[in-house]
């Protein structure tokens, strides 16, 4: 079996519910903030606990209602959070679709944000002249590309934020909901070049709602549930212990 | 579209971690970056960052010089010195402050070493004091009966160095401590206007030290007043430009050790927060 690309050893980390409230600076003075040990009452855990590997290659679904853990995972993966409890490795420069966000900033236009956000993840200024092209036709904001990106619409956003990843030559892609804003046209594009990154070997970590996108690339699922990581398995096996789930709610 | 042979090949072996260089093209990258969109909308862009303080250093030689008849003709180029580099501390403090939270959306989706946001703010606004340094050459040159240029041009160097060290460290600390408490923001128009006051900017240092003992705050006072890092920075600037002003040996020793206090302790708190900064923003 080879190295894993991801590993995962007990990873947690932890909010606090009501920071604001509490770090006051009134409470620092009486000792009641969050840098004291004993003053727990407010933190809460959107993942604990979790352990698993993911191998090269590897097309891996992860799944949980709202509110489970799932985008905090991939923000621990792809380094943006430090985990609070245990570690996450992951051996290979990652091109994280987060929250909808590629990091584009709203006062840039498309093409000045293509350029920050494309060389901030390591692209060279002559490798991305030579690709600007085929990044604005795919996401297909031709004529939008010198607007700022604050008045671009969010399926725009999305797509031209997948059009500038897809183009990373890094082994690990992160994809968190992208798909459900695109339009139909987009998903299909999406669809064949994430089929495409697949069978170059490429590791896909997905968070998706829908079943269908799901099991169009996965095998292997994860069931996230209350920050626990519930079911790692084939993805079918994830997908009935999140049926269940809903069943039971 | 076809994806770059490159991304053809499988993952081979480990990545490796980005490595210093990398690191700088970012930090070069977000340099030029904020140049560019600082003065996009304004019609006379770049010129901004001269015009600024040449307004100030004018008030300032209005009042100083007109209004209170003080120090007679050396004042403008004094004036001027002071003000340009002044201003890269001013702006790059309070800049540096928003430097977080104001990129945040990029900060949270793409993993870069986040030193990196605060201390490009005050490389940038080195580049604008740079750009004014011509400015300060015509003062020399029109008021050459009060400049001096020799070796003494040497204190340039050290001063920005030490400018480096010490903005660095309260770039760091100012940041993230925002992103917690934005009345950080608010504090800082009210410190640095104290402390343009607290170092010989626009005022001689004779005027605290006093001349062989003539003049000048109580010994105490002075002793306090020299703590204060900027206090031998600016001095360097003056010593560098203009005759008659020279940095005494303790002055370089006080800067330079606060200087180095300040870039520590900046460090030391921006690494300490920065797993709440990322959960903050």
């Amino acid at each position: 079996m080879p190295d894993p690309i991801i590993s995962a050893r007990g990873l947690g980390i932890r909010f606090s519910k009501s920071r604001r409230k509490k770090s006051k600076l009134r409470e620092y003075a009486t000792g009641r903030n969050k840098l004291s040990p004993a003053y727990h009452g407010n933190d809460f855990w959107p993942l604990r606990d979790v352990t698993f590997d993911i191998f090269p290659g590897e097309a891996v679904g992860v799944i949980g209602r709202n509110g489970t853990g799932k985008s905090t995972l991939l923000k621990l993966i792809a380094g943006v959070l430090i985990p609070d409890e245990g570690t996450v490795v992951c051996h290979g420069r990652v091109a994280p679709l987060l929250e909808l966000s590629a990091g584009f900033s709203g006062d840039l236009t498309g093409r000045d944000n293509v350029h920050l956000v494309g060389a901030m993840h390591g692209l060279s200024r002559a490798e991305l002249r030579r690709k600007f092209d085929a990044i604005v036709e795919f996401a297909g904001v031709e004529e939008f590309i010198d607007m700022p990106v604050r008045h671009y619409s969010s399926g725009m956003k999305v797509r031209l934020g997948f059009a500038v990843l897809t183009q990373l030559p890094h082994p690990v892609m992160l994809v968190d909901e992208a798909l459900a804003v695109g339009d139909k046209d987009f998903r299909k594009k999406c669809y064949e070049t994430i089929t495409r990154m697949l069978d170059e070997g490429r590791t896909l970590v997905f968070v998706s709602h829908s079943e269908a996108d799901l099991t169009r690339f996965c095998k292997r699922g994860l069931f996230l549930d209350g920050g626990r990581l519930v079911v790692d398995g084939t993805l079918d096996e994830a997908l009935v212990a999140y049926r269940g789930e809903e069943v039971e709610v | 579209m076809r994806l770059d042979e490159a991304t053809a090949t499988p993952p081979g072996p480990p990545a490796v971690a980005p490595t210093r260089s990398k690191t700088r093209d970012v930090l070069a990258l977000l340099v030029r970056r904020d140049l560019a969109v600082k003065y996009q909308d304004s019609a006379l862009g770049y010129l901004w960052s001269l015009l600024e303080p040449l307004g100030m250093a004018l008030t300032y030689w209005f009042v100083f010089g007109v209004i209170y008849h003080s120090d007679g003709k050396g004042l403008p180029l004094h004036v001027v010195v002071g003000i340009f580099a002044w201003m890269w501390c001013q702006s790059a403090i309070n800049e540096s402050t928003r430097a977080l939270s104001s990129q945040a959306t990029l900060i949270t989706t793409i993993k870069a070493p986040r030193a990196i946001f605060p201390l490009g703010r005050v490389v940038a606004r080195f580049a604008e004091y740079l750009a004014g340094i011509p400015i300060i050459v015509v003062f020399a040159v029109i008021f050459a009966r009060f400049a001096h240029t020799g070796w003494n041009l040497l204190w340039l160097p050290a001063a920005i160095g030490l400018q480096f060290i010490v903005l660095s460290g309260f770039a760091l600390v100012l940041a993230s401590v925002n992103v917690m408490y934005s009345d950080v923001e608010r504090m800082m128009r009210v410190v640095t206007r104290i402390m343009f006051y607290t170092a010989p900017i626009v005022y001689p240092l004779t005027r605290i030290t006093g001349v062989h003992g003539h003049g000048g705050l109580s010994p105490w006072a002075v002793r306090i007043y020299e703590l204060n890092p900027f206090v031998g920075i600016f001095q360097m600037h003056h010593a560098a430009w203009e005759a008659g002003e020279s940095v005494p040996a303790s002055l370089v020793w006080k800067a330079l050790i606060g200087s180095v206090l300040v870039l520590g302790i900046g460090w030391w708190t921006f690494h300490k927060l920065e797993s709440t900064v990322l959960k903050e923003l």
